[in-house]
């Protein structure tokens, strides 16, 4: 008979919210990050700070919806909302899934590239690798693979220190506004919301706490793993922003290529930063390149009532394995266009990620706040202040971004 | 015919033709195969809802709206009754599950129709065409067009009302007629393929309503990696009454698989008898008989007559698994004999079963292997077989149902030595694995590569003058000869070890395997063959090769012959290595042979082939001089 400690009743909870808060920091987050420290120095370190809050809130408010109804996001919003709404909740998921995936695979072709390897041979090996990953692979070690690598970009936090910046203007910087009003800033800003409370991030943790089987009576304990994963991400963000601010926004260079990117990591890594980078993004990209066709094919096959599962043969399920293998093969196909500019298509996916958000949120609101779905459950007064705040903020920015650029101001 | 997708939001009208709201939901009553619409919701002006009889005010109903027989002032509103559901509310977009189907699917949309003047539900639309309707009729029309277009026909799917059981059970205060099919009236292993198509939450809520022998069947019907998780969600008092219902053999696995404070807890609830049996069972070990016995075989003592045993079995025995063997002991539970069902009926009631008593009893050792105990019952075709420890007491059975699940799990762990992935290394580092094992080849083809651009670099750059230069450099040419011909060679090294693994799984090991000498000599015979066509294939490679002037053709082709017949051998006799050791018991990896006779095989050849060139030029040095 096996003994268990109390101890693992702990770990039994633990997971879905740091592996998920981690899962964020993939090819999109660290380039987002890297270009905000490269181009404006620690001038977005205040926008770390105020969107933390929220990133937590918004993990925790998806999290205690799985927990409190046993479903996944995409299910509720179908049983809540009806078809039609559904629909078009589930073409922003794929839409943020697909562009955030594509930008995967821009990761990946942008770390082979530092190996030497061009993006015509290493992205179709990437796809057929990835894919059988996800054909044969199951969702609990991904997890535990992911936990592992992304730990790869702690590297920021030792290299930030090694870099030793002016910790006072760091400070500085978190608590002091500043905005320039022009489209790459704003871009840039939404794309930085975009990448922290990525939309799919809310439906894979959802999932992730169903499939778990964590109820509310494990919530008590799986909350904290939630909030300090989301946390913690974050930290690991502001890092890399520090760093690349630190070491390559004095230098002059705007990142440009997944090179020069890797050029923040030399304080620590010397010679080997483009090998310790390329390493970190491959395999974040990799993972997440995996995970992510997975989330969005869950996700539309529970709305729609569709057979899914990777124990389903093709016969069986075939919208479940034809979602994911069609977004696996098209977003890597993207990245085979000639002469795209992998750190843009990585930003851009962002910015995509920034702009659906608000309107995912905007369901996720509803939900928790119907008291026939969430029971005595539903959301705090401090939850929907600092939700709808959010939701304003990035609606604000996006209009303003598209009014600038109809208006060619900036 | 209606759908309700198209009925909600449609105008409600009294009699006087002014609309008084819309209609929001309409109720059914529970009882029939095609229950009746009972009420009409709607939402009046400023969305208050209001509930109406349909079988009184409702006068007509077409695409358009709702007319009722009555005006404004004369409705009088209603209450949803206990046996009612509300289609909207309770059935639009939910899970149901599928009685009939087996499956859990999301209601897309309820077709309603109209006969004498009744509305009745005909079912739930859980197909293509109801999710189309819902994004808008029109997109139907055209998918249906473009469909019948392609010679297809866009099937609808509805599922009746008497073969649907609805997974959220706010609605189990309501009470469902007798012809409804609902998920407890499943055979049990269907219930369990239902269940494991849920999430965990949903799967515990499900499960609270079957009762207790329904669920003990069902858990005994789950997958392994399930029935743990669900009893550990269940409450103690819950989980042991189920435990309590189960075989003691299945309700052991289970137990085993609980954490330690868990399963004392469950235990001590139980019944002392219950308790006592399956904790008799806990002692033994997984995957031998003991593991996966019953005890609560049948048994007589051989003083009785065939009346006095059938007696029995009607009243002692009713629990027992199996009855169709009744084995006759002595006072000391030693096991004398075996009647089996059969003789008794045939027999004359007056009969002693002395009798009729078979002595000659086939039985295993509680630490038998289980896969040896499954053969044992399939050679004899036996329906149990007692489990007897030293001394002859007899301590259980295991039955034929047992045994099938035993050599389900053999085989699947059979699967797994072949295709190399095995569940321990969890399904990531299996993927891995897998990856590795299947284009292993390819690794040690590429690591070869790798070394041999090592070697290489210091070889270019020696001085000139280096006598070393000119042998060294032929050598080279010949191993890049060598690298191009490897795959072939490790092809072959793979798909010997890969027999050898095929043996593994079926032979019996008993009857034993070639000696040694016999299986190189057999290997031997393959080996040449082998050996002759890649000696064939290395010339044509060599003499066509561009830019290899330097390399000499007959040589190589030698050097190939020989390394593939090495190759076979290497293969053979470390196939034999791994016979003898499964046989013995050890593990043994198909991986790891595989590798181990391509990494052998590869230095050999390129070591070879390195060799003959140097050796080559430095004779042919020697004949200049």
């Amino acid at each position: 008979m096996k003994r268990r400690v109390p101890l693992l009743a702990l770990l039994a909870v633990i997971g879905p919210g740091i592996i998920t808060a981690s899962a964020g920091n993939d090819a999109g987050g660290i380039s987002t990050y890297s270009v905000a420290g490269a181009r404006y120095g620690y001038m977005m370190l205040w926008m770390m700070l105020a969107i933390t809050p929220s990133f937590i809130i918004v993990q925790e408010m998806a999290g205690r919806m799985g927990a409190a109804t046993g479903k996944g996001f995409a299910a509720l919003i179908r049983e809540r909302f009806g078809v039609r709404p559904t629909f078009f909740a589930m073409l922003m998921l794929l839409a943020s899934n697909a562009a955030t995936t594509v930008a995967e695979f821009a990761g990946i072709a942008a770390a082979m590239e530092l190996f030497g390897v061009s993006r015509l041979i290493s992205v179709p090996i990437a796809a057929v690798v990835v894919w059988v990953l996800v054909v044969r692979g199951s969702y609990r070690d991904v997890e535990k693979v992911l936990l592992a690598l992304s730990s790869v970009f702690i590297a920021y936090v030792i290299a930030a220190f090694i870099a030793r910046p002016d910790w006072g203007d760091v400070g500085r910087s978190f608590i002091t506004p500043r905005i320039i009003p022009d489209r790459t800033f704003i871009a840039l800003s939404i794309g930085i919301a975009g990448t922290t409370i990525a939309p799919w991030m809310q439906f894979l943790l959802q999932s992730n706490i169903v499939d778990k089987g964590i109820a509310m009576k494990e919530w008590a304990l799986a909350r904290w793993d939630v909030m300090v994963g989301a946390a913690a991400a974050n930290l690991i963000a502001c890092f890399i922003i520090i760093t690349t601010a630190t070491v390559l926004h004095p230098a002059g260079i705007t990142i440009e290529s997944a090179g020069d990117a890797a050029q923040a990591l030399a304080p620590l890594a010397g010679p080997y930063a483009e090998l310790l980078f390329a390493i970190g993004l491959l395999s974040a990209s990799i993972l997440a390149a995996a995970v992510l066709p997975l989330t969005a094919s869950y996700a539309v096959c529970e709305a729609f009532g569709w057979e899914s599962g990777l124990d389903r043969s093709w016969s069986e399920a075939p919208l479940f394995n034809g979602l994911y293998s069609f977004i696996i093969i098209s977003s890597a196909a993207v990245i085979l266009i000639p002469g795209l500019d992998l750190i843009a298509i990585m930003l851009v996916s962002q910015v995509i990620n920034g702009v659906l958000l608000p309107f995912l949120l905007i369901f996720m609101m509803i939900i928790i706040n119907d008291r026939r779905i969430m029971g005595k459950h539903v959301n705090t007064r401090v939850n929907n202040v600092l939700s709808w705040g959010t939701i304003t903020v990035v609606i604000a920015l996006t209009a303003a971004l598209l009014v600038m650029t109809v208006l060619g101001i900036g | 015919m209606f759908y309700l997708t198209r009925m909600l939001g449609r105008p409600v009208v009294d009699a006087a033709g002014e609309v008084i709201g819309e209609i929001s939901d309409v109720a059914i009553a529970t009882g029939e195969v095609f229950p009746r619409v009972t009420s009409l919701a709607f939402l009046g002006p400023t969305k208050t809802p209001f509930m109406l009889s349909w079988r009184k005010y409702v006068s007509t109903i077409d695409d358009e709206q709702v007319v009722l027989n009555a005006e404004r002032q004369d409705l009088r509103f209603s209450y949803l009754q206990p046996d009612e559901v509300l289609l909207a509310r309770d059935l639009l977009n939910k899970q149901i599950v599928d009685t009939q189907g087996m499956k859990v699917v999301r209601v897309n949309d309820l077709k309603v129709s109209e006969s004498r003047g009744q509305l009745r539900l005909l079912g739930a639309e859980v197909g293509m065409r109801g999710i189309l309707r819902g994004l808008h009729p029109s997109v139907e029309r055209v998918v249906a067009a473009v469909t019948r277009l392609l010679g297809r026909e866009l099937p609808e799917n509805l599922i009746a009302w008497n073969y649907m059981d609805l997974l959220d059970r706010d609605l189990s205060h309501v009470r469902l007629s007798v012809t409804h099919k609902r998920l407890h009236e499943l055979h049990p292993a269907d219930v369990a393929d239902v269940l494991e198509q849920l999430p965990p939450t949903q799967r515990a809520r499900v499960f609270e309503h079957l009762d207790n022998v329904q669920a003990a069947l069902t858990v005994a019907e789950l997958e392994d990696e399930f029935q743990a998780d669900l009893i550990d969600d269940l409450g103690d008092q819950r989980a042991s009454d189920i435990l309590e219902e189960m075989d003691p053999d299945d309700a052991a696995d289970i137990i085993g698989d609980l954490p330690y404070d868990k399963a004392e807890a469950l235990l001590r609830l139980m019944g002392v008898k219950e308790a006592r049996a399956i904790r008799s069972l806990l002692g033994y070990k997984e995957k031998t008989a003991g593991g996966i016995m019953t005890p609560e075989a049948t048994t007589v003592s051989d003083d009785m007559t065939v009346q006095e045993v059938i007696d029995y079995l009607r009243t002692g025995a009713v629990e027992h698994e199996t009855i169709y063997y009744i084995f006759v002991v002595e006072d000391d539970r030693r096991l004398e004999g075996v009647i089996s069902l059969r003789d008794l009926v045939m027999s004359e009631p007056s009969t002693p079963i002395a009798a009729l008593v078979n002595r000659e009893v086939i039985t295993v050792g509680p630490d038998d292997d289980q896969e040896d105990v499954a053969e044992t019952i399939s050679k004899y075709d036996l329906l149990a077989v007692p489990v007897v420890d030293e001394s002859g007491r007899l301590l259980g059975i295991v039955t034929v149902d047992d045994a099938l699940e035993v050599m389900e799990e053999e085989s699947a762990e059979d699967l797994q030595l072949a295709t190399g992935s095995s569940s321990e290394q969890g399904p990531v580092a299996s993927i891995w694995w897998w990856l590795v094992r299947r284009s292993a080849w390819l690794v040690i083809w590429a690591i070869a590569f790798v070394v041999f651009v090592a070697v290489r670099g210091p070889v270019t750059e020696m001085a000139p003058g280096n006598p070393f230069r000119g042998p060294f450099a032929v050598g080279l040419e010949m191993a890049v000869l060598a690298l191009i011909m490897l795959p072939v060679l490790l092809r072959t090294a793979e798909e010997l070890s890969s027999r050898t693994l095929a043996e593994l799984i079926e032979g019996d090991t008993e009857n034993g395997h070639p000696t040694v000498t016999r299986r190189l000599a057999r290997e031997g015979v393959v080996g040449v063959v082998a050996a002759l066509v890649a000696g064939v294939i290395a010339l044509g490679l060599a003499s066509a090769a561009p830019g290899t002037e330097q390399v000499a053709v007959a040589p190589f082709a030698l050097v190939t012959a020989v390394a593939t017949l090495v190759t076979v051998l290497i293969a053979g006799l470390l196939g034999h290595v791994a016979l003898k050791r499964s046989a013995a018991g050890r593990r043994v990896s198909g991986t790891g042979l595989a590798v181990t006779a391509m990494a052998i095989s590869t230095t050999l050849y390129l070591l070879l082939a390195f060799a003959s060139g140097v050796l080559w030029v430095a004779t042919l040095v020697a004949g200049l001089d």
